[in-house]
């Protein structure tokens, strides 16, 4: 009885502080319903684009003929310096008086961009340009879906420079067949080997062209001296830990062996990757690699962060990434001879190549070709007028003279220019707090054609490099695809792949057991995975 | 229990501050009387009670989370019900029970050889009588809990890899062999407890000094003139001393046993040791990136909860079985 | 006194400074290399794994950070916050275990089951932050000090500690005439010195090293605390260069290790001085004595 008694009291006054609970629940409700409603009359867009096609054309029309008074327009953006622009340093005034608007910076540090972004859907409160950095992140597909942001794919084709943007990058950053936002372009060809100049040299070896060269350089890294220091201390290439999709050099180096970049088409049907014989044979070559001593024995633990330190030290001569690193190799390896009083400034340790040749000719893993979108909030841009303004805003920004005021400033100011290129002021802080970061608003549509800064041989030779390899670029056919499956179990489908096959290259497992694994990838979701995957392609190619 | 005091507990928790006067001016039963006699208590009270009402009670509807697929955008009122969805798959989950044996296993192993590392610290430290070494050892053991684990992460890569690491030299050098430190599984939990203990036992002593601090001097020179040695003395004045500060700490503790500190493990973690480190923390935070973190990782959470607030109660319970005075 | 020899005794002694003395040393080598490093060479961090004393004695990584107002204004916000926010901890904190230290007090045990309850169960990230926007905390000092005023963790040992305090000493006090008020004021808080000067600790070291609440609550970059500064460019240090190329196109490599090992250091050294100033407060063991003699 008495216990009763006292739960009844303990009831009471839970539903008390319900009713207080449910009082300011009801509060908070409506506010993010202010946040709903926008994507509520968003809802129905029919009626929208047909009065917004008129106002677009009007709007277009004024925009050429009177000046406007500047837009506002606030923009969240990542920074990753200690130092940011404030909205009034010389070069946003600049910008706002070339592109005609008032700019005002939401700045995030990057390192909680994705926190940051999920609280400012749920506040309801967005600003006029918003980056989304994963334009699968799921927050932001369930906000599209709902109608919350402009689809801007059919419009930038009304643009001088947003209408260059490429088809590739497009796709890849769409949802459900659309845009939601204009994508930040990036080099598409970007990954490739980088490997020890010097080294090569000393032991007479031509660059390699086709795998075997590629393993013969490898065995003679570790095995012929490359240093000439009379120690058995080098081996060939650096790996780092591989986590759920992501294989380090694997990814790169599979494709030489004719595996597909995780999703390969046989007779019009979507096959994941590790079903291929191709990338088993990958993974033998691996194997081998590993058991004879040619990779770092503890990749499996070694911290990406660290990745050139051996290359840099002179303990590796191989890192098989993205091409551009082998501008950051070299400046390391000059640091660190110029301390020891040894540097020789004019020679390049370091050079970089698309890959070698397997039976399948040269072929390149492409990145997505974009880093995170640029998008427009219904409930910031009311009307398709004011779209088109905000459009027309990241259009302009892909003006050369645009690009390079907001990647180096004001001339004169923040840089000089030297034989056509930019060389920045030495004072860094000026630079942090006034220009650098200002570029993340950039679209680089249809690419940087800004001022560069001084080239060394091999940054001309990389961007030349990475313009050569998109034509050897191997796409994965299923990028677009939203999964729910795998939205689901992607985790720990990737782990049991990412585990087996870490296991077999170390030794701890061996093939059958390998292929088990395959197997119980199948078992575990993998067959739904496939479903969906290829229903979603069928769609898309009808 | 007192049942007396518990019929008016509800009313008197939540309404404390008005309940006095009134019932002054009602001036009747001696339950009322009890509480204007306790008024300035009650005044005591209130701005604590109105903290954990606004800002944890207030934001409790967010656990509904977890029967929605919640999205930012949408908020909690046009977010879809989705009833268990979000357990069901949880608990079905082929990977749950290792998950659930790991993260327990940690947390075990963690009560075992952590829990009791700062009070064993603190005793020794209380048995210093220089002062200055005693400061300066205080002082310095502390340090540890600023370092980020990050650091402490590179730092155990740097002394245990197989490749050049410190350790494995040494091994090496004098006994001819190495050890996976870092990937083999069996090593994963003492690794990962020794980091811990490494960085947080010092910063653990601080509340059982502060414990030792309230201990009666006049006792230990009874002690020593009823011919007590020093261990004596520490059983029998010195742990009694402390004994309810580590009932308390060990009760809260099971409040969080399946949380096994998400930034270490992640930071440890890789595919040749999954099969022990993977946790419940480290799984929530992956499939929070393809899922879409919050309800999701609010049913696990919610689970975690449950799990400890039964633990909780179950320790309290037993603590005062044995007399000890328990966290109520 | 305690001090009497025996032959045990001694040995244990011995074994006793000598196990602390490498604990100790164990327990700081560590921030000694952090700290070595903050003023060695990026080159030099790239070639030796460990060291105490570099080669190549630089300050530049300090000379970076000090180079702006930027951290000088942060570790201004950070010193502001851990002070006022402790001071706040410690009002509601002392106030309430001082209320549900009292066993007789009706209620206690069911405020005590909210406490235990919000300790297990929350609202998460979202819900919180609507309420502190709802009170109109956002881009203010107190969204980063009143959300965390009572840590129900620090509350209920503290509520123990008051528990423990004989009673017979406030019974003595009460025949004179004081009320609860002046009783938690001239008796209870001065008998607990030990435990107010550990929770100013664990209260302290919670803000300062407290980034995530300025994140989700602060707008505005120049009332960034240090730590949302620090922790920026540690974590820009542990990105891989491609990715960090990918994100920014001019960027020409991650922040120098030197200057993550600066910015730790500038980060911790302030919070650790805090201790050593209260530790004097842990040797307050004799009060208790005294007011009963």
């Amino acid at each position: 009885m008495r216990k009763a008694k006292r739960w009844a009291a303990i009831l009471t006054a839970l539903l008390l502080v319900l009713g207080l609970l449910s009082a300011c629940g009801g509060g908070q409700a409506g506010n993010s319903g202010s946040g709903g409603d926008a994507g509520g009359s968003g809802g129905n867009p029919e009626s929208r684009t047909e009065s917004g096609a008129s106002n677009a054309g009007n709007g277009g029309d004024a925009n050429a003929s009177e000046p406007e008074p500047p837009m506002e327009i606030s923009i969240m953006l990542p920074i990753f310096k200690t130092n940011y622009p404030s909205d009034d340093s010389p070069v946003v005034q600049e910008i706002n008086k070339r592109a005609n608007v008032k700019l005002h910076f939401e700045w995030v540090p990057n390192s909680s961009y994705t926190d940051k972004f999920n609280i400012t859907l749920a506040s309801g409160k967005l600003p006029t340009i918003i980056y989304v950095p994963d334009v699968k992140n799921p927050n932001f597909v369930n906000a599209v879906r709902a109608g919350a942001f402009w689809e801007v794919g059919e419009k930038m084709k009304n643009y001088p420079y947003l209408s260059l943007a490429n088809p590739v990058i497009m796709q890849n950053s769409s949802i459900d067949g659309k845009n939601y936002g204009v994508y930040r372009g990036r080099a598409l060809g970007r990954n490739g080997i980088n490997y020890r100049k010097d080294w090569l040299e000393n032991l007479g070896l031509e660059p390699p062209k086709t795998i075997d060269d590629f393993y013969n350089m490898l065995k003679a890294f570790k095995e012929q001296d490359p240093d000439g220091n009379g120690k058995d201390d080098t081996y060939g290439m650096v790996l780092v830990k591989w986590t759920g999709q992501w294989a380090s050099g694997f990814d790169i180096i599979k494709l030489w062996f004719g595996a597909p970049n995780k999703w390969g088409v046989v007779d019009g049907k979507l096959v994941p990757e590790h079903e291929t014989p191709e990338y088993l044979e990958a993974l033998r070559f691996m194997k081998k690699l590993y058991d004879e001593g040619l990779i770092n024995q503890d990749f499996a633990v070694f911290d990406s962060a660290k990745w050139n330190d051996p290359v840099v030290n002179g303990q590796a001569g191989v890192i098989v990434d993205v091409t551009d690193n082998a501008a950051r190799l070299d400046d390391a390896i000059h640091r660190m001879l110029a301390e020891q009083g040894k540097d020789q400034p004019d020679v390049h340790f370091v050079d970089n190549m698309i890959g070698v040749v397997g039976d399948h000719g040269l072929r390149a893993l492409p990145t997505s070709g974009f880093a995170g979108l640029l998008a427009i909030p219904k409930s910031s841009v009311k009307t398709e007028e004011e779209l088109d303004r905000v459009l027309a805003f990241l259009d302009k920004m892909n003006e050369p003279e645009m690009q390079t005021l907001a990647n180096f400033g004001i001339e004169g100011v923040h840089y000089t220019v030297e034989d056509g290129y930019a060389v920045r002021i030495s004072d860094t802080v000026k630079l942090e707090s006034e220009v650098e970061g200002l570029n993340q608003m950039l679209p680089f549509i249809p690419e940087d054609q800004g001022l560069k800064v001084k080239q060394t041989p091999l940054r001309i030779k990389t961007e030349e490099l990475q313009k050569e390899a998109e034509q050897y670029v191997v796409p994965n056919p299923a990028e677009p695809f939203i999964s729910t499956v795998y939205s689901q179990k992607g985790q720990q489908l990737d782990n049991i792949i990412n585990d087996a096959r870490i296991k077999y290259i170390v030794g701890q497992i061996g093939e059958e057991e390998l292929l088990k694994a395959f197997e119980t990838w199948r078992r575990s979701g993998g067959d739904d995975l496939v479903k969906e995957m290829n229903e979603l392609y069928a769609a898309a190619n009808r | 229990m007192k049942p007396t005091a518990t019929s008016t507990a509800a009313a008197a928790g939540a309404d404390a501050t008005v309940a006095g006067p009134a019932a002054a001016r009602m001036g009747g039963s001696t339950k009322w009387g009890r509480l204007w006699k306790n008024r300035w208590l009650y005044v005591l009270l209130a701005p604590g009670l109105l903290y954990f009402l606004i800002f944890k009670y207030v934001p409790m509807w967010g656990v509904l989370l977890a029967f929605q697929n919640f999205s930012p955008y949408h908020g909690f009122w046009k977010s879809e019900w989705v009833g268990f969805e979000h357990f069901r798959v949880f608990f079905t989950n082929p990977e749950f029970f290792m998950l659930l044996r790991n993260s327990l296993i940690l947390s075990f192993y963690n009560l075992i050889f952590f829990f009791p590392a700062p009070i064993i610290l603190a005793l020794l430290l209380n048995e210093v009588r220089i002062a200055l070494f005693k400061r300066t050892i205080q002082t310095l053991v502390y340090v540890p809990h600023f370092i980020s684990m990050v650091i402490v992460a590179s730092l155990t890569y740097v002394f245990l890899t197989t490749e050049g690491g410190i350790v494995n030299e040494l091994l090496d050098h004098y006994f001819g062999f190495k050890i996976s430190f870092l990937t083999d599984p069996a090593w994963f939990r003492p690794i990962i407890i020794l980091q811990t203990i490494w960085k947080e036992c010092g910063f653990g002593t601080i509340i059982f000094l502060a414990a030792l601090a309230s201990v009666d001097v006049e006792q230990y020179e009874a002690a020593i003139i009823d011919g007590a040695n020093r261990w004596q003395q520490m059983w029998h004045i010195t742990l009694p001393a402390i004994r309810s500060t580590i009932v308390i700490l060990l009760i809260l503790r099971m409040g969080d046993v399946l949380d096994n500190g998400f930034e270490q493990i992640y930071l440890m973690l890789n595919p040749l040791n999954r099969e022990v480190a993977e946790v419940f923390d480290t799984y929530v935070y992956f499939m929070g990136i393809t899922q879409g973190a919050f309800s999701y990782s609010t049913a696990v959470g919610l689970f975690k909860s449950v799990v400890g607030i039964i633990l909780v109660t179950l320790a309290n319970w037993t603590a005062k079985k044995f007399g000890q005075s328990g966290i109520y | 006194m305690r001090h009497y020899r025996t032959i045990p005794g001694t040995i244990f002694d011995i074994c006793n400074y000598l196990f602390l003395s490498l604990f100790a040393l164990a327990a700081v080598l560590p921030f000694l290399y952090v700290f070595a490093g903050s003023f060695a060479s990026d080159t030099e961090l790239t070639r030796r794994a460990f060291f105490l004393i570099p080669e190549r004695f630089t300050t530049a990584a300090y000379a970076y950070i000090f180079s702006t107002d930027t951290i000088v204004r942060s570790i201004g916000v950070s010193i502001y916050v851990t002070t006022v926010g402790t001071l706040i901890n410690l009002f509601f904190t002392v106030t309430m275990a001082y209320a549900l230290s009292k066993r007789h007090l009706a209620g206690r045990n069911f405020v005590l089951n909210l406490v235990v309850f919000s300790m297990l169960f929350g609202g998460g990230m979202i819900p919180t932050y609507l309420v502190v926007r709802e009170l109109h905390l956002l881009d203010t000092y107190w969204a980063l000090m009143l959300p965390g005023a009572i840590s129900a963790f620090n509350l209920i040992i503290v509520k123990n500690f008051f528990q423990e305090i004989p009673a017979e000493l406030e019974d003595a006090a009460k025949i004179d005439g004081c009320h609860d008020l002046a009783l938690l004021w001239r008796i209870v808080l001065p008998l607990s010195m030990p435990v107010l000067a550990t929770f100013t600790l664990f209260y302290a070291v919670g803000h300062w090293n407290n980034y995530y609440s300025a994140l989700l609550y602060i707008n505005e970059p120049s009332k960034w605390p240090l730590q949302v500064i620090l922790r920026q460019i540690v974590m820009l240090s542990q990105m891989a260069a491609g990715d960090l190329n990918a994100m920014d196109p001019n960027f020409e490599k991650p922040p120098d290790q030197s200057i993550k090992l600066a910015v730790i250091v500038v980060g911790t050294i302030p919070i650790l001085i805090v201790y050593p100033f209260l530790q004097k407060h842990f040797a307050k063991g004799v009060l208790l004595g005294s007011v009963k003699g």
